[in-house]
């Protein structure tokens, strides 16, 4: 049965108050095209849950509707620090929990096992386990080892963005995996956009590469450039000039809400209009 | 002979990186640093295009091209599943470059000020303290050794050092290393694992160092030894698998800086093309 469904009708189910986990890595393969609709639902309180945030992480803090951030990192790489995650964590305006790459991971896990919690070492002797309220020490039942105990994180949503789908909901991944697997099987809903829609006779010569189930997918939509301004190997590389105009808008007012009116408040046809069009998009970013 | 401080910095990382392990490529100067080993001292390094994935690849530095590096090049994709384990099995090198170390080796990228109400809130602890808690060696960098970087006791640490709770907890696994700086080679030998110099850059005192440590340095007996200058060999690997000069963006600021990376980003489509010509996947 098709999963297909427009960006518009996925963000209509996510309700407020909801936790969301989304895919991708800072600069890479972020569901913008989902982030960018889910900020125009209105939608607040919003829990957001990352291993590697960027972009979609800093948009819907700097939209006001973010209520809680779990996450490993939030940043830029190459363009440095994210603005408004950085103004947010400076005036404690929402709130946050500083887990690590592995923990995330493990919360993850810890849900699609069915267990309460995951046991590890990652974190002992850093101040991320005097910080991060959700974590426990404990004492492995069989030695006197000290271990962390990762509670289970169950997300209600999961946003992705992958290079190719079929209309079932299997989803192939070209360039780095990231955590995205992790997000779709813990997720009580998945919504995945891709560059392009694939019959399932297609999708399946690309073997490994299929990495989304659609056991474990619910939606599925066709949005092509649905990164922008991340990128989306091995077809379009991030949009570093679009982001140095992004992070430069935060810095005032009046320029933020000129950003928000062009770049959030648009379809994502008018959206790529905006940012130059296709054609321009291509010439700057196909690699 | 001619080389400038990145090339001695990345020289002297690459000394360090030996065994059949994974090297994770989140810097310039870390992708090179694991691509000198390979080509020198250490054939069997497995380095990756990305901090993540692309096994058996030349790493090209470059701003945003390190998966379509794994991609030309046929790499060997891993998942992230793939890189914790080998982390947690102590076959995972990586050189780390924290906003903040301190003299028993905890560093910090998650923030400057108190974590609840930062100064300046960085970027999020990431890997490290996975990093900190399995590998038999961790490896840090810093390109400006100043009291801010290079300080008494970390604001937050992301990584673990050694002290107390290491004793308690984790052991050895995870502790510090080394640590190299534009000034010099640290490792962390002195009284209860703190900082101790290992060797000063050519030209560097010991009291250019301390002048910019923000900690009373634990000074060697004897002659101080100075660090080895990068051979032919090793700049001419550097410099032909970073024609664009990536590594420079990390030690420039200011205009300089704007003006390489806008270089760069036009320019490094172009420069993998050249080095690995497009192939069409189906």
């Amino acid at each position: 049965m098709s999963k297909l469904l427009s960006a518009q009708a996925m963000v209509d189910q996510i309700p407020d108050g909801a936790s969301v986990t989304i895919g991708g890595s800072s600069l890479s393969r972020k569901p913008m095209a989902l982030v960018r609709a889910l900020a125009r639902s209105g939608r607040k309180n919003l829990t957001l849950i990352v291993n590697v945030g960027g972009p979609e992480v800093d948009l819907l803090i700097g939209l006001g509707v973010v209520s809680k951030v779990i996450y490993a990192f939030v940043g830029f790489e190459v363009l440095g620090l994210a603005p408004h995650f950085r103004a947010a964590r400076q005036t404690q305006q929402v709130e946050f929990e500083e887990w690590t790459e592995y923990t995330v991971m493990a919360g993850l896990d810890a849900a699609i096992k069915r267990v309460p919690f995951l046991p590890t070492r990652a974190g002992l002797g850093t101040d991320v386990l005097h910080v991060n309220r959700s974590f426990r020490t404990i004492e492995d039942p069989f030695s006197s080892q000290t271990l962390v105990a990762v509670p289970a994180i169950h997300p209600d949503f999961a946003l992705l963005h992958v290079n190719y789908a079929d209309d079932r909901g299997n989803g192939v991944i070209l360039g780095d995996g990231h955590i995205d697997v992790l997000c779709a099987k813990a997720a009580r809903t998945t919504f995945m956009s891709c560059e392009r829609v694939l019959n399932g006779e297609e999708l399946q010569k690309f073997g490994r590469d299929v990495q989304v189930l659609r056991i474990h997918t619910q939606g599925v939509t066709e949005i092509a450039w649905g990164a922008h301004p991340t990128g989306c190997a091995p077809e379009y590389r991030a949009d570093l000039k679009h982001l140095e105009e992004y992070i430069a808008a935060t810095g005032d007012a009046a320029r933020w809400n000129a950003y928000k009116d062009n770049m959030v408040w648009a379809e994502h046809n008018q959206y790529l209009d905006r940012v130059g069009g296709r054609e321009h998009l291509v010439s700057r970013l196909h690699v | 002979m001619d080389y400038s401080l990145d090339e001695l910095m990345i020289a002297t990382m690459a000394k360090n990186l030996t065994g059949e392990v994974l090297v994770s490529s989140v810097t310039a100067f870390g992708a090179l640093a694991a691509l000198v080993a390979q080509k020198t001292h250490a054939p069997e390094l497995a380095v990756l295009a990305t901090p993540e994935s692309g096994m058996e690849v030349t790493p090209l530095p470059t701003l945003t091209l390190g998966q379509f590096l794994t991609d030309v090049q046929r790499g060997i994709p891993l998942t992230m599943e793939e890189i914790f384990d080998a982390i947690f099995c102590d076959l995972f090198r990586i050189w780390i470059n924290p906003a903040q170390i301190d003299q028993f080796g905890n560093v910090n990228i998650s923030a400057i000020g108190p974590w609840e109400k930062p100064k300046v809130a960085l970027v999020g602890s990431r890997g490290i303290p996975e990093d900190t808690s399995h590998l038999s060696q961790i490896f840090y960098y810093v390109l400006h050794h100043n009291p801010r970087s290079v300080v008494a006791k970390v604001d937050f640490r992301s990584g673990a050092g050694n002290g107390p709770e290491r004793d308690q907890y984790l052991g050895p696994w995870g502790a510090p290393t080394l640590l190299v700086t534009d000034l010099g080679v640290f490792n962390f030998t002195g009284p209860q694992g703190s900082m101790a110099v290992q060797s000063l850059h050519p030209g560097i005192t010991l009291d250019d160092v301390q002048a910019k440590t923000g900690f009373v340095l634990e000074m060697p007996e004897g002659d101080i030894a100075v660090t080895p200058q990068p051979t032919l060999e090793e700049l001419d690997i550097i410099r032909r698998a970073d024609p664009l000069e990536v590594r420079k963006l990390e030690l420039l600021s200011g205009e300089q800086a704007a003006e390489k990376f806008v270089t760069i980003y036009e320019r490094e489509r172009q420069a993998l093309h050249v080095a690995w010509p497009a192939r069409s996947r189906f």
